[in-house]
Formats: structure tokens, C-alpha cells, sequence
């Protein structure tokens, strides 16, 4: 993330070549990746709580049935010892067994991955879409009604907690007020028995897609539209549109080509770095909508702690946020030669 | 009706297309908005084109559990959760059974059983002609097998060893005839809820396999179990499991064709859906819920009895069990079974079930529910906790814990009583309301005290340092008293011991309690242990709480609760309700039970379906493209005639 804030070239000393830079680049992203690993390991195990002691609270009735768990799933190794064969088992991309669930912690990652992805990166693409659509407005009719009200909008919606809102629009549409029928369904991610993968599974998917998007959607729309209107505002007073206006263009094109084109970057960078936070999921929505995504899995990993489930996590969100940003990184040296240092 | 669906179906492919294109043309704008509301239309129409699938299927019967929880392991060896008992419970079958009354042992798999003189020979006589779900035969060897697995040790015995106590050998003599051979007798059994498997399949599953043995349905082949339901679909940590029932099931088919579970995350939405008639039956919900579905046509909504017992613990002297030094700092006070029993009187539990309990249980007294009738010990009325501050007062007075000039009672010796560390559950909203009102209460007999939360793994840490005082959790107690008066005892310290209680007394009686095989005289013992443990106080039991349920009675009923009356609907010992329970217009006579729950009429509106849904959807997408289009058109007009002029 800093690196996206580094300067312009300070020093003339020779501008690196695109392939250097690139591999400069890539080089600092793994080297925060490979930090990352060994931070993953330590942070949890620091963490209160014992997994058998948790799972086994009332099952368990004595030490040996504790030992024993923690023979199976590795616990009673001293830390170094886990520690490398999490090394070893990461790097062969094995991420260790849920001591909760059982299962390989690849295939339950695999599992909530695409729920939280179609859930976080839908809502991350419509409020960035409608984000900015909203925020070029506004700016464009500063003070104006629209502006007044949309910013006013946004910021409501942005201060409002998400679960609020969630329940909000459980209640009147998917159960129903008065007259209005129930629309969509409370929560879930598809109907039982309802193949996800057939035509029909992937409609009921959207449908039940539709009330956590639109939430999140509403929540983050702020993040785009502010920043969007801010940065359109800095471009209003430029002299080249005073050009493009003097020319006799439409106002319509000097904002669309001319004004919104220059205010997009900043939004760029906010969609890139939230584009690498997607795998991280949204906890709230997630448990108010009962979507198994990541962000749940997560957040529940740590109350046992499960620690294989949330090293794998967490390597999943950091790895996400370091590519999202290399592949920034990397756009950025093509976009504009001058941050190759 | 049915093409014009099925075509607006179909688009959700292009709009999300276009959007995409519509970004880089200059005349993407129409498309977009075209797009837009293609997908709106889309959204309102699908539950309509959705709701005929559910529909169709109306000869197939389909009972849908609304749970708070996931599965977390369909293993039978490896979960810990309820739900996962729960589906353990639909797939396979046990030796003995619960009964719905009090949860004593009842038949099974065993038809009977029977003891030697000496304790040490329990021979069960397995039920002829139980089939798996593949068809083949479950006999004595299975059984045998399982617990074989089980004594063998590993991952096997985590959970299920300790019903097997004593227990040296496991084996049939034919297919018919189970044996165990115990070191000494145990008088647990026969009460064995571990889950039979079958040899046929489980003989593949080695050791090193089985620590991630998922037991679920593999390339479209349902689990093979024998009990009234197999898993066709579903997943540990997935969020719906879905069962079609065993029509050869032994103890007679289930009257529903389908079971299907999904887990909600929190439970309002689940209430929702409850009232919605998304799901059929809603658990583990709140007295407030509970309430509030009380008042609705068409749903019975009960707080049923389980098995649950919420208490306040004291450290009464964290040692290290190596060396037996003390380990710690708990407060001094606490150690005096006196200063601990006068506190029994300063907690007002009737206060504490209304106000952090919203009036859902009954006033606790010992560590065995009132629910198991016949072991729980009711302690006489004379020596039982009331609230009575005086009383509390006079008892610390007599011990030397006397009132000092600023109203704050000191230490015999004349030192000050330390402020008490309450710790109570942060997840818990109740344990925290439960530990301020006992710290008030505190303060009125001139203790200081200071509460503070914690998350529950925290407060583990903690209690197995020896660094508290007080806090506040619960127990859930199964049938047998057996586990949950061995928690007391000096051996359990550092394990699953939190009052770090040691009493060479009660071990003695303890010991004896699960070797004797005369009822009455177990129940003499075990009360005695009970009265011992109200006496000592390293508990003070505050309640016998209760668990939330809603059942959707215009749908489905005949539910007999467990224990009977008063218990809970499902989530029972066994699966019991699951194939007694009926669709609510073939419910009859319930069978003869009386207790269970009877069909009640519908909810005023929901004798239509479908097609007032579809219209107004239709309508009110219609307003929303028709309202979104125009404020979108009179703000673009708007924005370009503001800026020429």
C-alpha cells in the first residue's frame, strides 16, 4: 500500500528500465509475503485459548482424551517443530486440517472462496460503478439538489452499520411489510437441494445474492462517490476545460472526456487496494445474510482458536492485498514512466 | 406466463456482459441503463419463477430446520457440535436408546440386556433384521466393531471413551449377541450414545485416515447408515445438509419424505424465515423471540427444559497438581467453604431468571437438573439458598468475616478482603448481567467486587491459572449424573475441574456411585454427593435455563418433548420426534401421544401462494424501472440545462 504513495523520481540518476522496476517490485512482494508467513504463524499461536480445551469443552472427561487430540493434529509437537512443518506443509501447499471441522483447510478455503468472492466483489464493482457515476454528478453540480442529497445519502448509508441495514432490508423485503410480500430470501447462499452449478442454481444464487450485494453495495457506495467528487472538483477549475468548452464541446463530453478522465486516478487506487481486500470478506454481512464466506470462517477460527484455518486465511487475505498492489505497482510503472526509481 | 419467465430468466448472463463492454463505448449509456434494469427484473421475478419448483414437489414432504449452527463434522468420531449429534442421530443407530420421559435407557439396537451377579458381563440381545442403508445386514459384529474402535484409543476415543469406562472387551458370539467385559462394574451403562458404523465400510478407514475422514456423500452415494435417515447431500461447515428418509427403517417409516437443515448465522434472519415459512422449525432462539412468535397464528413457540445449568464458581485454591503448591492468586476469602456457602444466600436467583434469563427457567439448586427426576437432589427447604442478605450477613459474621468501622467486612485476622474478580463470558450477555447484579449484591454484605469480561477462551487460560475469583458459565448435563459429578473431583483439577473443588470425601463416594448397580442405593449416594456439593459451595447454581423453539404447527406436529412433559422438541437424545413427527393434515391422533404437539390453523395470509407474490413483484419492479428511469432522464436533463446556463 505505502509503495503506491512512493514520490515521483527524486534522483534523475537513471530512470530504471520497465523490467527492473517490475522485478524490484515483485522481489518486495515476496519478501512481505514471506514475512507474512512467519507473522501468521507466531500471532496465533500467542492468542488465548486452547482448541482442544474449546472443542472438547463437555466431551472430553479426562487428560488422556485431551492428549490425544492433540497427538492426532500435531498440538503436542514443541512450537519450532509446528513451525516448520507449517513451513514445509505451506510451501508443498498443503495448509494443515481444520481442528474444527476436520477437513484439509485448502478445500474449506476453496469452498467459502467463491461466496465471499461473488458476495465482496460484486458489491466492490456496483459501488465502484455507481460510486463514481454518483460522485461525477455531484461535483459536477456542486451545492446542486443531487449533490446535496446524494452526498448526504452515501454518508448516512456509509455511517450506518452494515448489520442495521441488513436487517432492515431482511424485514421489509425479504419477509415482507404489510401488503409487500417477502421478495427474497433471508439469508443463505442457494436453496436446498438446489444444484448450484445447473442454470437454475446459478439464478437462485443471484436471487439470494441480491439483498447482502445490495447492502454492501449501499455501504461502500461513499467510499467511491467522496472521493470521486473531491477529485473532480480539484480537475473543475483546470484550464483545459475552459479549453475544451471554448472549443464548443457539449458539457457532456467535457466531463466525459476531458474532467473524469483526469479525476479518475485516485479512485483507481481505492478500487485497486479494496479489489485485494475482497478475500478478506465482510463479517457483519456475512453473518447477517448466513453467507459461509471466508470473513466468517475467520472470525470464527479465532473464538477455538483453529489456527491452521486461520493461518490460511489470513495467507489468502495478505497474499491478496500484496498481488492487488503489485499488479497496481506494476501498472502504475507502465501508466507513468516517472515512478521508476 | 411460464416462457415470458422463463426469457427474463435467461438474461442475467448479457446484462453483466454489457456492463462490462458498456464501460469503454461512448454510447454505452442506454445499454447500461437497459442493463440495469434487466437485472432488477430479474431479481424480482426469480423468487416467483423459483416458487413452482416448490411447488411441484408437493407430494414429496419436505421438513426444514432452521440451526444457529454448522455441522462440524459428519464423522461420528470427530465432531463436537449439537448439530453434528443431531445428524449422527438421523443416520445411524444406537445400542440403547433415551426414553422421551426422563432420558433413561430404553431399547435399541439391543432389544434387552442383562448383567452377571458381578457386575462384569453385560450381554445385549441385538435386534434380528436391521438392514444398512446398502442392504447389508447390521449385526452384533458391527456393534462390537465400533466399540472395539473406540477402546482401541486414538481419535475414536476422544469423544466416546468415556461411555465405555471399564469396558476390556467388545465382541459378538454371533449375530445376535453382543458382550462386553468390564474390569469392574459400571453403573453408566447401559446408557451408550455412541453411534454404530458399519464394519463393511469403516474397515477402509485406517487411524491416519480417519483424523480427516469427512463421512460424507461421495460422487452422489448417500452415507450408509441404518437410522431413519441418510445424508444425500451436504458438507462439514457447508450451511445446508439435506436427508431423504430410510422407508425400511426398523422402527417404522418416517412420515416426512425429506429432512433439510440450514444454518443460520444469527437468529433473527432465522425467525424471519420461520415466519416467512422458509423454514419449518427455528432452535436455540431467545424468550424475547419466543414471545414474540407466542402471539402468531399457525406457530407454537415454547421455552422447553434442557438439561442446562448456569452457575456462579469460586477458585476454593488453585494448586499445581504436580508439585501441590498453590498456583495463583485467588482470593484467600475464597477458600473458606464457609464464606462460600454464606454467599449462597446473597444471590437472588429469581431476579436473575427474570432479568438476564427474560423469565425463560427455573431457580437452581444442584448440579444434576431438575430434568433428570430421579438422580437430581432438591435440597430440604430448610437448608436451601433463599435470597436473604441478613442471613448471608450473619453466616459471614459467625465465620470471622465481620464488618470493619467502613462497612467493609476483613479476613478473620483482621485484613482486608481483596475486591473479588468476577469474570463473566463477553459473548454471553446474560453472564455479564448476572455477574453486576451479584456484584451489587456483594456490596450490600461489604465485599468489594469488580467485574470484568472475557471471551470464554480467555477465561479458560485464566481459570487454569488460578487468576480469578469468581466467574460465571454453564454445564450442559447429560442423562447419566456420572460426568458431571466427576468434574468435582481432586482428579479433574488442571482438567476440566474450574473450581479447582477437591474433597477427599466426595472422590470416595464418587468412586462408589459409578460402581454400584443398585439404583436406589446409587441415588442415595449421588444425592449425597449433590448435598455435599451445595453445602461446599465451589458452585452456586443459579438456574436451570431453557432453550427457545418455534415450530411452524399449521405445517407440521406431533412433536413429543424431551423430557416429557415440559422438555424440548428436537434436538433431543436420539431422533425420536424425526420419525414420529407428521405432516399437520395427517396428524390423527398423534399415535395416542398425548403430550405431543397438535397442527394449529394458518397464518390468515398464507392460504395463497405464488401468484399474489408474482403480481406484486411484477408491480413493484414495474414502479421501480418506471421511477428509477424518470429520475434518472429528469437528473441528466437537468444536470446539462444547469450548466449551459
Amino acid at each position: 500500500m505505502t509503495t503506491l504513495a512512493t514520490a515521483p523520481a527524486q534522483r534523475v540518476s537513471g530512470r530504471a528500465s520497465y523490467p527492473r522496476y517490475a522485478a524490484s517490485k515483485a522481489l518486495g512482494a515476496l519478501a512481505s509475503l514471506a514475512f507474512v508467513l512467519v507473522v501468521n504463524f507466531f500471532l496465533f499461536r500467542v492468542l488465548p485459548g486452547d482448541p482442544a480445551r474449546t472443542l472438547g469443552r463437555g466431551r472430553f472427561k479426562n487428560a488422556e482424551q485431551l492428549e490425544e487430540f492433540n497427538r492426532a493434529y500435531g498440538l503436542d509437537q514443541p512450537l519450532p517443530q509446528q513451525f516448520l512443518t507449517f513451513l514445509r506443509g505451506t510451501l508443498t501447499g498443503d495448509l494443515g486440517i481444520s481442528l474444527r471441522y476436520r477437513v484439509p483447510v485448502a478445500d474449506l478455503i476453496w469452498d467459502r472462496l467463491w461466496p465471499t468472492v461473488l458476495l465482496v466483489g460484486t458489491s466492490t464493482v456496483l459501488a465502484t460503478l455507481i460510486g463514481v457515476y454518483i460522485g461525477m454528478l455531484g461535483a459536477w453540480n456542486r451545492g446542486g439538489r443531487f449533490d446535496r442529497l446524494s452526498t448526504g445519502a452515501t454518508l448516512t448509508l456509509y455511517s450506518m452499520p452494515e448489520w442495521w441495514l441488513g436487517l432492515l432490508l431482511i424485514a421489509g423485503l425479504a419477509v415482507g411489510i404489510g401488503p409487500l410480500p417477502g421478495l427474497f430470501p433471508t439469508g443463505g447462499l442457494h436453496s436446498t437441494g438446489m444444484d448450484p452449478s445447473s442454470p437454475a442454481g446459478v439464478v437462485d444464487t443471484c436471487w439470494h445474492l441480491v439483498l447482502p450485494v445490495t447492502t454492501l453495495t449501499l455501504a461502500y457506495l461513499a467510499d467511491y462517490s467522496l472521493v470521486m467528487r473531491s477529485s473532480l472538483l480539484d480537475e473543475l477549475g483546470a484550464d483545459y476545460l475552459v479549453t475544451a468548452r471554448a472549443k464548443g464541446l457539449r458539457d457532456v463530453a467535457v466531463r466525459r472526456h476531458h474532467a473524469v478522465r483526469n479525476a479518475l486516478l485516485p479512485t483507481t487506487t481505492i478500487a485497486a487496494i479494496n479489489i485485494g481486500f475482497v478475500v478478506s470478506g465482510a463479517i457483519t454481512i456475512e453473518t447477517i445474510f448466513s453467507i459461509p464466506g471466508l470473513g466468517l470462517l475467520s472470525s470464527e477460527a479465532l473464538s477455538i482458536p483453529d489456527y491452521w484455518v486461520l493461518q490460511g486465511t489470513f495467507l489468502i487475505a495478505s497474499a491478496a492485498v500484496i498481488v492487488a498492489n503489485l499488479a497496481a505497482n506494476l501498472l502504475y510503472g507502465l501508466l507513468d514512466p516517472r515512478v521508476r526509481t | 406466463m411460464q416462457a415470458v419467465l422463463r426469457v427474463l430468466v435467461g438474461m442475467p448472463g448479457r446484462p453483466g456482459r454489457s456492463i462490462g463492454r458498456g464501460r469503454r463505448r461512448h454510447s454505452g449509456h442506454r445499454t447500461r441503463l437497459a442493463a440495469a434494469l434487466a437485472l432488477v427484473a430479474t431479481a424480482l421475478l426469480v423468487p416467483s419463477a423459483a416458487q413452482p419448483a416448490g411447488a411441484t414437489s408437493e407430494k414429496e414432504v419436505t421438513f426444514t430446520v432452521a440451526l444457529v449452527n454448522e455441522v462440524d463434522s459428519f464423522n461420528p468420531f470427530l465432531g463436537f457440535e449439537a448439530p453434528s449429534f443431531e445428524m449422527w442421530a438421523l443416520t445411524y443407530d444406537y445400542l440403547t436408546n433415551y426414553s422421551m420421559k426422563d432420558m433413561s435407557p430404553t431399547p435399541g439396537l439391543a432389544k434387552s440386556w442383562k448383567t452377571s451377579k458381578d457386575g462384569r458381563t453385560w450381554t445385549f440381545d441385538v435386534r434380528d433384521g436391521v438392514k444398512w442403508s446398502d442392504g447389508v445386514p447390521l449385526t452384533a459384529a458391527d456393534v462390537a466393531y465400533t466399540y472395539t474402535r473406540v477402546l482401541g484409543g486414538g481419535l475414536e476415543a476422544t469423544t466416546w471413551a468415556s461411555y465405555l469406562d471399564s469396558v476390556t472387551s467388545a465382541t459378538a458370539p454371533d449375530a445376535t449377541t453382543l458382550v462386553l467385559k468390564l474390569s469392574r462394574p459400571n453403573s453408566v451403562l447401559p446408557l451408550l450414545p455412541i453411534p454404530i458404523i458399519p464394519e463393511h465400510i469403516w474397515k477402509d478407514v485406517s487411524e491416519k485416515e480417519l483424523k480427516s475422514y469427512a463421512a460424507e456423500p461421495s460422487k452422489g452415494e448417500p452415507v450408509v447408515g441404518s437410522g431413519p435417515f441418510r445424508l444425500v447431500e451436504g458438507t462439514a461447515s457447508g450451511s445446508t445438509y439435506r436427508f431423504e428418509k430410510n422407508p425400511d427403517y426398523w422402527q417404522g417409516a418416517p412420515h416426512v419424505d425429506e429432512v433439510a437443515f440450514r444454518v443460520f448465522k444469527s437468529d433473527d434472519p432465522a425467525v424471519q424465515a420461520l415466519i416467512k415459512g422458509e423454514v419449518d422449525f427455528v432452535e436455540d432462539i431467545t424468550a424475547l423471540q419466543v414471545k414474540a412468535l407466542q402471539g402468531r397464528k399457525g406457530t407454537t413457540a415454547r421455552n422447553g427444559v434442557s438439561p442446562l445449568f448456569e452457575e456462579i464458581a469460586f477458585n476454593t485454591g488453585a494448586v499445581d497438581t504436580t508439585t501441590d503448591k498453590p498456583l495463583g492468586d485467588g482470593n484467600p476469602a475464597l477458600r473458606d467453604k464457609r464464606f462460600r456457602h454464606a454467599l449462597g444466600y446473597a444471590v437472588d436467583r429469581d431476579r436473575l431468571i427474570k432479568s438476564a434469563h427474560q423469565g425463560a427457567g427455573e431457580v437452581g439448586s444442584s448440579v444434576v437438573p431438575s430434568a433428570y427426576g430421579n438422580f437430581h437432589w432438591e435440597p430440604p427447604k430448610d437448608d436451601a439458598f433463599t435470597f436473604d442478605l441478613e442471613k448471608a450477613g450473619r453466616l459471614l459474621d459467625e465465620a470471622g468475616y465481620k464488618r470493619g468501622a467502613d462497612g467493609i467486612r476483613t479476613m478473620p485476622d483482621g485484613k482486608p478482603i481483596a475486591p473479588l474478580r468476577l469474570f463473566a463470558r463477553s459473548e454471553e450477555k446474560s453472564s455479564v448481567s448476572i455477574m453486576d447484579f451479584f456484584k451489587e449484591w456483594l456490596g450490600d454484605l461489604g465485599i468489594r467486587a469488580k467485574v470484568s469480561a472475557m471471551e470464554s477462551n480467555k477465561l479458560t487460560e485464566t481459570i487454569l491459572e488460578g487468576e480469578y475469583d469468581a466467574f460465571q458459565w454453564n454445564w450442559y448435563v447429560e442423562p447419566d449424573p456420572d460426568a458431571i459429578l466427576d468434574v468435582f473431583t481432586c482428579a479433574q483439577r488442571g482438567g476440566y475441574s474450574d473450581s479447582w473443588y477437591c474433597n477427599p470425601e466426595y472422590d470416595a463416594l464418587n468412586k462408589a456411585q459409578s460402581g454400584e448397580m443398585d439404583e436406589t442405593k446409587r441415588v442415595a449416594i449421588t444425592d449425597r454427593m449433590q448435598k455435599i456439593l451445595y453445602d461446599d459451595a465451589p458452585y452456586l447454581v443459579t438456574a436451570y435455563t431453557t432453550t427457545g423453539e418455534a415450530v411452524r404447527s399449521d405445517r407440521f406436529a406431533c412433536f413429543e418433548p424431551q423430557p416429557d412433559p415440559g422438555g424440548v422438541l428436537l434436538v433431543q437424545y436420539g431422533a425420536h420426534n424425526y420419525v414420529t413427527m407428521r405432516p399437520a393434515d395427517q396428524a390423527g391422533d398423534c399415535d395416542g401421544v398425548t403430550s405431543a404437539t397438535r397442527p394449529t390453523l394458518a397464518a390468515g395470509s398464507d392460504g395463497e401462494d405464488g401468484s399474489s407474490p408474482l403480481l406484486l413483484g411484477v408491480g413493484v419492479a414495474v414502479a421501480v424501472l418506471v421511477g428509477g428511469a424518470g429520475v434518472l432522464l429528469a437528473l441528466r436533463r437537468r444536470g446539462s440545462a444547469g450548466e449551459r446556463e
